[in-house]
């Protein structure tokens, strides 16, 4: 039995303590879990994320339940840049791993963001969210169409030297090309899966229940999804995947790093259960215990596919 | 009062699930570690513990009112809804309470429907503090909760059932226009649907009242991180009800917009 387990893993040149992070936009800015959880426990933690100027989000109803998901349309509301980098960032533990997310409606403020949060020492690394719909290109994700993912990815890259993530998102009929975009633009690393779009409808009103008709499931029923596309990009790139979708207990870690990714990010459960985070942490080194395996990282790309 | 508890994350024992009124039901848990809550905060309740692969349909956990707690044995009991013996998902008591009211204001507490549970601990509270009169509304008798226990308390009671099947016949609203017409100094607290709260702040700011509201609002977290709860602010985004609420100075509300 192996006495001691190594559950470091390292994410495009980012050295973390073990491969659970919390997903962007489900962990706040930190500070709100402090009641239930040791933040330095974790790998390390995505933060909302940030656009130039603060944003107020979308009106309400924002939220609503779906099978073993949620269905969120919050949009942009965060706090700016500029007071992430005065208020939030000074608020955090010393041993706290701390990823920030941008998420703008332009390429030129993706870049202008980029190159505030870079001249920041608590910022270990960048992960652009590809997910906001581009105003040039009518509305149409970022990361729905190559081009635009390309152009955007450069334009960070040339922004900024830490550590650069992009985010993808689901909404693509072939993920293997957008992360295979990302490599060819210089990101150390991609993020995947975002929330899937989806749409819930209440029979009595004949509404939609959100108010922005629209919105991104997230949680446990998405979860295979996200296992199928990061098993095809991790097939497609040399780049180290963070797997994210509705992951909820060790185990789903466990799944995630099979298919191929190099660290995880918890996102819907953190709201059902605050303390969850940490809990999966004890539960991954139990695994690696129970089934005599000495490093987490060589689980990475470990499924094993029967040859029929 | 002191700086209020921070929250806890735990599974609760349900003790007592029981009908109460309407199709409320009223449900006593047992949490240990309970760190004491202060009235008008809630709690977030999931209907499966918390195990190594946790429950996942439903998946949201709801937001509920905390009613009233009493000790035991270093233990305590309180309210919302599921089976006795069964184990929940619990994390709380989360958000703003409501302020008691000044020495020489009235506290006129209009609830309606579940948001009577919202204002028992205050009524309790503001009791031993001064005066207190409680305005309970309900569609008919029978969707009425805690009457007895607000009886209890010794406070002034007053209700208004639409069907005028207990107290007057007519809206808790109109109960809350007649009680401000003394011109006593009074300051109003409401919880309930969203247009009975609407009216009393309107009412109260006819008299020159102040007026508090506790907002409900679908949650997914409670702790003011996923950002669900919004509720339109007068001058200009959105607070969460989560964590700058559920209690709100009615003012500073854009009342057209509040879900």
């Amino acid at each position: 039995m192996a006495s001691s387990i190594d559950l470091s893993a390292d994410l495009g040149g980012i050295p973390l303590r073990n491969p659970v992070l919390t997903a962007s936009g489900t962990f706040g800015y930190g500070t709100e879990f402090a009641p239930f959880l040791d933040l330095e426990r974790l790998g390390g933690f995505v933060a909302k994320s940030l656009t130039l100027a603060p944003r107020f989000g979308n009106p309400p109803p924002r939220i609503a339940e779906a099978p073993s998901a949620m269905l969120n349309a919050i949009s942009l509301e965060n706090v700016g840049v500029d007071r992430f980098i005065a208020e939030k960032l000074p608020a955090l533990p010393a041993g706290v791993t701390v990823i920030a997310s941008i998420f703008e409606t332009a390429i030129e403020g993706y870049a202008e963001v980029s190159k505030r949060l870079s001249s920041e020492a608590r910022v270990a690394g960048i992960e652009i969210n590809a997910s906001c719909p581009h105003v040039k290109s009518g509305g149409i994700e970022f990361g729905q169409d190559p081009a635009v993912l390309s152009e955007l990815v450069r334009a960070v890259r040339r922004a900024t030297a830490r550590p650069l993530l992009v985010k993808l998102s689901p909404n693509v009929t072939d993920i293997a090309e957008m992360a295979r975009v990302c490599e060819g633009e210089g990101a150390d690393a991609i993020s995947l899966i975002n929330a899937v779009q989806g749409l819930e409808v209440d029979p009595e009103t004949r509404r939609p229940v959100l108010a922005n008709v629209l919105g991104g499931l997230s949680g446990p029923a998405i979860r295979p999804i996200a296992l199928r596309m990061v098993w095809q990009a991790a097939r497609a790139v040399k780049l180290p995947i963070c797997g994210i979708g509705g992951i909820t207990s060790a185990d789903d870690v466990v799944k995630f790093l099979l298919c191929g990714a190099s660290a995880v990010q918890i996102g819907t459960a953190n709201y059902l259960d605050p303390a969850v985070s940490g809990r999966i942490v004890d539960d991954l080194e139990a695994y690696l215990r129970r089934h005599g395996i000495a490093r987490v990282r060589d689980l990475v790309g470990a499924l094993e596919i029967p040859r029929s | 009062m002191s700086a209020p508890p921070l929250p806890i994350r735990t599974d609760a024992t349900v003790v007592v699930n029981r009908a109460e009124g309407g199709a409320n039901r009223r449900l006593v848990l047992r949490v240990e570690d309970w760190p004491g809550f202060q009235p008008g905060q809630f709690a977030m309740l999931s209907a499966g513990a918390r195990t190594a692969v946790p429950r996942t349909d439903p998946l949201l956990p709801r937001p509920m009112a905390v009613y009233r707690t009493r000790s035991q044995n270093g233990a305590t009991d309180l309210l919302a809804e599921a089976q006795p013996g069964q184990r929940i998902g619990f994390v709380g008591p989360l958000g703003r309470r409501f302020e008691l009211p000044d020495s020489n204001q009235r506290a006129l507490l209009v609830a309606g429907g579940t948001g009577i549970a919202s204002i028992y601990e205050l009524a309790q509270r503001a009791q031993a503090a001064g005066r207190v009169t409680v305005l309970l509304g309900a569609r008919s008798a029978a969707d009425l909760m805690g009457v007895d226990d607000f009886e209890a308390l010794g406070v002034g009671l007053e209700i208004a059932t639409e069907d005028g099947s207990k107290g007057s016949a007519g809206l808790v609203t109109e109960l809350l226009e007649s009680a401000l017409a003394s011109g006593d100094p009074a300051r109003v607290y409401a919880c309930g649907p969203t247009a009975m709260m609407r009216r009393c702040a309107e009412i109260a700011a006819g008299h020159g009242a102040p007026c508090v509201v506790s907002l409900e609002n679908r949650m997914a977290c409670g702790f003011g991180v996923c950002l669900g709860c919004a509720a339109p602010l007068r001058e200009a985004g959105y607070a969460l009800v989560c964590r700058d609420g559920p209690v709100f100075d009615a003012s500073v509300l854009d009342w057209e917009r509040v879900p």
